[in-house]
C-alpha cells in the first residue's frame, strides 16, 4: 500500500484540503467528503466555541476518519504561532500543527526566520510540525534537522492560482528531502496537482482552487483523481524527455573505434 | 500649499492605469471593472465576508468639523460610557454574534482622553476576539500602549487630501492640523498597531483626486511598514445632526467604480463598507470587491443596550437590517458571513527586528 506517513499517522489519500474561503460549512463538508482526504487544515482563528454557526472546528471534527491539522494563520511572529499551536492542541487534541507565519497580511508570504524558530520549539514539544515555507532548499533541510514531520513549500503565492512557479526549487527540495514534501498554495487546476505529484511530492494541499470553483465537491474529486494519477505515474517511472542534441561531427572520433 | 506635502503624495510611475480606471469615461466600462474585481476578490478572499460592529464610547469632541454630528458646537447631548456600561454594550453585541468590535470616540477631550481609551480597549479585549479603534491621533508611545492593551488596528480618515478644503472644513480643534493627521497612520504602525485603515469622507472634495491620494498613501505605508495590514473604507456623507450639504455628489456608479479600481490596483487590501450604505448597494457589492462589512450598527453612545433611545447618532444608518437578516442575504449570495477571524494569541504589538 502506497501511503503517506506523517509521524505515526498513515494516510491513503495524498490530497490535503484547506477549509477557508468556502461559501458555507455545508459546501466545505461536501467537498471534503468528495475528495476522500484524511487530513484537513483549519485555522485556529476560525474556531468559535461561542457561536456554533460561525465555527469550523466542530463540524470538521464530526466527520469520521478525518484528522485535523490546525494552522496558525494570522500569526506574524514565532511567539504568536507557538502560543496558537498550544491552544490548538488543547482545543482539538490533534498533534499536527501547520506552522503558518505571514507577517505581511497583504501578500501572505511565509516568514522563513520566524517559521524556523517556531518549528524548532514545537517539534521539541512533541508536535507533528508541518511548516508552510518559501520554496527554499536550505530552509527545508534546516527544518528537517529541527524535527519537522514534513515541509510545505509554496508552489506560488496563496490564492494566486499561479501553479508551480517555484518548480526548479521544488525539484531540489524533493531530491534532497528525507521527509515528505507537500506543495502548499498556488495550485489552480488538477493538472498542476498531478504535475507536483509526478515530480515526487509526498502530497499536495489545496484550498482556494476547490473553495472558489463553480462546483467545489466535483472539483475536490477531480483533484483527488489527479493526485492519485500523478503519484501512480511517479511510482511507475516516467520516461525521459527526448531532444538531447547529438553533434553532427562526432566529438569523440579521436578515440578511434571501440575495441 | 501643496509644496509642503510629503514627497510620497506626488504622482508616482505606477498609477497610470489606476487613474484611468477611476475616470467614468475611460475604456474601462463599469461592467469590465466589476468582472475583473470580482475575479480578484474571489481568488484572494474566497466566498467569505468578515463582519464587525462599531461601538461609540463617547461623543465628547474638541474639534469643529463642519460635516460632523458630534462637532463641539452641536447641541447634541454629550456622554461617555463607563467601563461597566461598556461591558453591558459588549454583552449586547455578543448576543448578536459580534466578536470583532471597532471602538470610537471624538477628538481628544478631558472626558475621553488616552487613559480612558486605553482602559476601554482592555475592557473590550477581555470580551471580544478583535478590537480596533477609531479615535483621535496619538503619539507612537501611546499607540504602543494601546497595542499592548489589545488594540490590533486603527482607523483614521484623512477626510480629504485637498488641503484648502480641509482647512475650510476643520474649523477648530486638534483636527485642524492637516499634516499631523496625515502622519497618524505612520505613528500607529511605528507603535506596533498591526493594521491601519484609511479613508476619505466622500462628498467633501473631488473624489477622483482624493482616491489617487489614498492610493499613494496606502502604497507609501505598505512600503514603509512592510508588516502592516492595510484597509480602506468608502464612507459617503450621510444626513446627520448639523445638516451639512456636501459640495460633491457621489453616485452609486462612481462609488462602485472606485471600489473596483482599488480592488484591481491593490488586490490584497481589505476593502470595507459600513451600514451607511443601502441594503441593495451592500448586497450588490458583496463578492465584487468588498471583503469586510459592519453589521447591526448603532451610532449612538449606548445604542446596543438601549435600543429605544431617540438620540441621533454621528450619522444616520441606511442598512438597519438585523445581523440575522443581513447574514441571510449574504448566504443567499453564496457568501459565508465570518464573525470570528482572529485569535487573542495574535494580539500585542507587531514586532520589528530587535537588535
Amino acid at each position: 500500500m502506497d501511503s503517506l506517513h506523517l509521524g505515526s499517522y498513515t494516510f491513503s489519500s495524498r490530497l490535503i484540503l484547506g477549509t477557508g474561503k468556502f461559501s458555507s460549512s455545508s459546501v466545505m463538508l461536501e467537498a471534503i467528503k468528495a475528495s476522500g482526504t484524511g487530513l484537513v487544515t483549519v485555522a485556529l482563528r476560525r474556531f468559535n466555541r461561542e457561536q456554533p454557526e460561525d465555527d469550523l472546528f466542530t463540524p470538521l471534527s464530526a466527520i469520521p476518519g478525518i484528522t485535523l491539522m490546525p494552522n496558525t494563520s494570522g500569526a506574524s511572529t514565532a511567539a504568536e504561532a507557538v502560543q496558537a499551536a498550544r491552544i490548538s492542541r488543547e482545543l482539538s487534541g490533534s498533534p499536527f500543527i501547520k506552522v503558518e507565519i505571514h507577517p505581511n497580511p497583504q501578500h501572505l508570504m511565509p516568514d522563513p526566520i520566524e517559521t524556523y524558530e517556531a518549528s524548532k520549539i514545537l517539534a521539541k514539544e512533541g508536535f507533528l510540525v508541518m511548516p508552510y515555507i518559501p520554496a527554499d532548499p536550505v530552509l527545508a533541510k534546516r527544518l528537517e534537522e529541527a524535527g519537522c514531520a514534513s515541509v510545505m513549500p509554496l508552489g506560488s503565492a496563496i490564492g494566486s492560482g499561479q501553479g508551480l512557479a517555484t518548480a526548479e526549487m521544488l525539484r531540489i527540495i524533493i531530491r534532497e528531502s528525507n521527509i515528505p514534501v507537500i506543495v502548499d498554495a498556488g495550485l489552480r487546476s488538477p493538472s498542476e496537482a498531478a504535475l507536483a505529484m509526478e515530480m515526487g511530492c509526498g502530497a499536495v494541499l489545496v484550498n482556494s482552487a476547490v473553495a472558489v470553483a463553480g462546483d467545489p465537491p466535483a472539483m475536490a474529486e477531480a483533484f483527488a483523481e489527479a493526485v492519485a494519477a500523478g503519484r501512480k505515474a511517479f511510482r511507475a517511472g516516467i520516461m525521459q524527455k527526448s531532444g538531447m542534441a547529438v553533434a553532427t561531427s562526432p566529438l569523440t572520433a579521436f578515440l578511434g573505434p571501440a575495441s | 500649499m501643496n509644496a509642503l506635502l510629503p514627497e510620497w503624495l506626488n504622482p508616482g510611475p505606477d498609477e497610470a492605469s489606476f487613474r484611468e480606471m477611476l475616470a467614468p469615461d475611460s475604456r474601462w466600462t463599469l461592467e469590465l471593472l466589476a468582472a475583473q474585481s470580482r475575479a480578484i476578490t474571489l481568488r484572494r478572499f474566497g466566498r467569505t465576508m468578515t463582519l464587525y460592529a462599531p461601538l461609540y464610547l463617547s461623543n465628547h469632541c474638541s474639534s469643529g468639523c463642519a460635516y460632523c454630528g458630534f462637532a463641539s458646537d452641536r447641541t447634541t447631548p454629550r456622554r461617555r460610557l463607563e467601563q461597566e456600561e461598556i461591558r453591558k454594550e459588549l454583552a449586547a453585541m455578543k448576543r448578536l454574534g459580534i466578536s470583532d468590535v471597532l471602538l470610537l470616540t471624538g477628538e481628544r477631550t478631558k472626558a475621553a482622553d488616552f487613559d480612558y481609551l486605553r482602559t476601554s480597549v482592555a475592557t473590550a479585549a477581555a470580551d471580544m476576539q478583535r478590537v480596533t479603534v477609531e479615535a483621535f491621533p496619538m503619539s507612537v508611545a501611546e499607540y504602543r500602549e494601546l497595542a499592548e492593551a489589545g488594540c490590533t488596528g486603527i482607523t483614521i480618515y484623512q477626510e480629504t487630501y485637498d488641503r484648502a478644503r480641509y482647512a475650510e472644513l476643520h474649523r477648530w480643534g486638534p483636527k485642524k492640523d492637516f499634516l499631523e493627521r496625515l502622519d497618524t497612520p505612520s505613528r500607529a504602525l511605528e507603535g506596533g498597531i498591526k493594521t491601519a485603515g484609511l479613508g476619505v469622507l466622500l462628498g467633501l472634495a473631488d473624489p477622483q483626486e482624493d482616491a489617487l491620494m489614498l492610493y499613494r498613501h496606502l502604497r507609501h505605508l505598505g512600503k514603509t511598514y512592510w508588516r502592516a495590514g492595510l484597509s480602506l473604507s468608502f464612507p459617503r456623507i450621510r444626513p446627520q445632526t448639523g445638516s451639512y450639504q456636501p459640495p460633491f455628489t457621489i453616485s452609486d456608479h462612481l462609488l462602485a467604480r472606485m471600489i473596483f479600481a482599488f480592488r484591481i490596483a491593490l488586490p490584497d487590501v481589505e476593502l470595507v463598507l459600513s451600514t451607511r450604505e443601502s441594503p441593495a448597494f451592500r448586497d450588490g457589492m458583496a463578492g465584487l470587491g468588498i471583503t469586510r462589512m459592519s453589521i447591526a450598527s448603532r451610532t449612538t453612545v449606548g445604542g446596543y443596550s438601549d435600543t429605544e433611545s431617540g438620540d441621533r447618532g454621528q450619522f444616520d444608518i441606511f442598512d438597519d437590517r438585523s445581523a440575522e437578516a443581513f447574514c441571510k442575504a449574504l448566504r443567499e449570495k453564496n457568501i459565508e458571513p465570518v464573525f470570528k477571524n482572529w485569535e487573542h494569541a495574535y494580539n500585542g504589538p507587531s514586532s520589528a527586528e530587535k537588535s
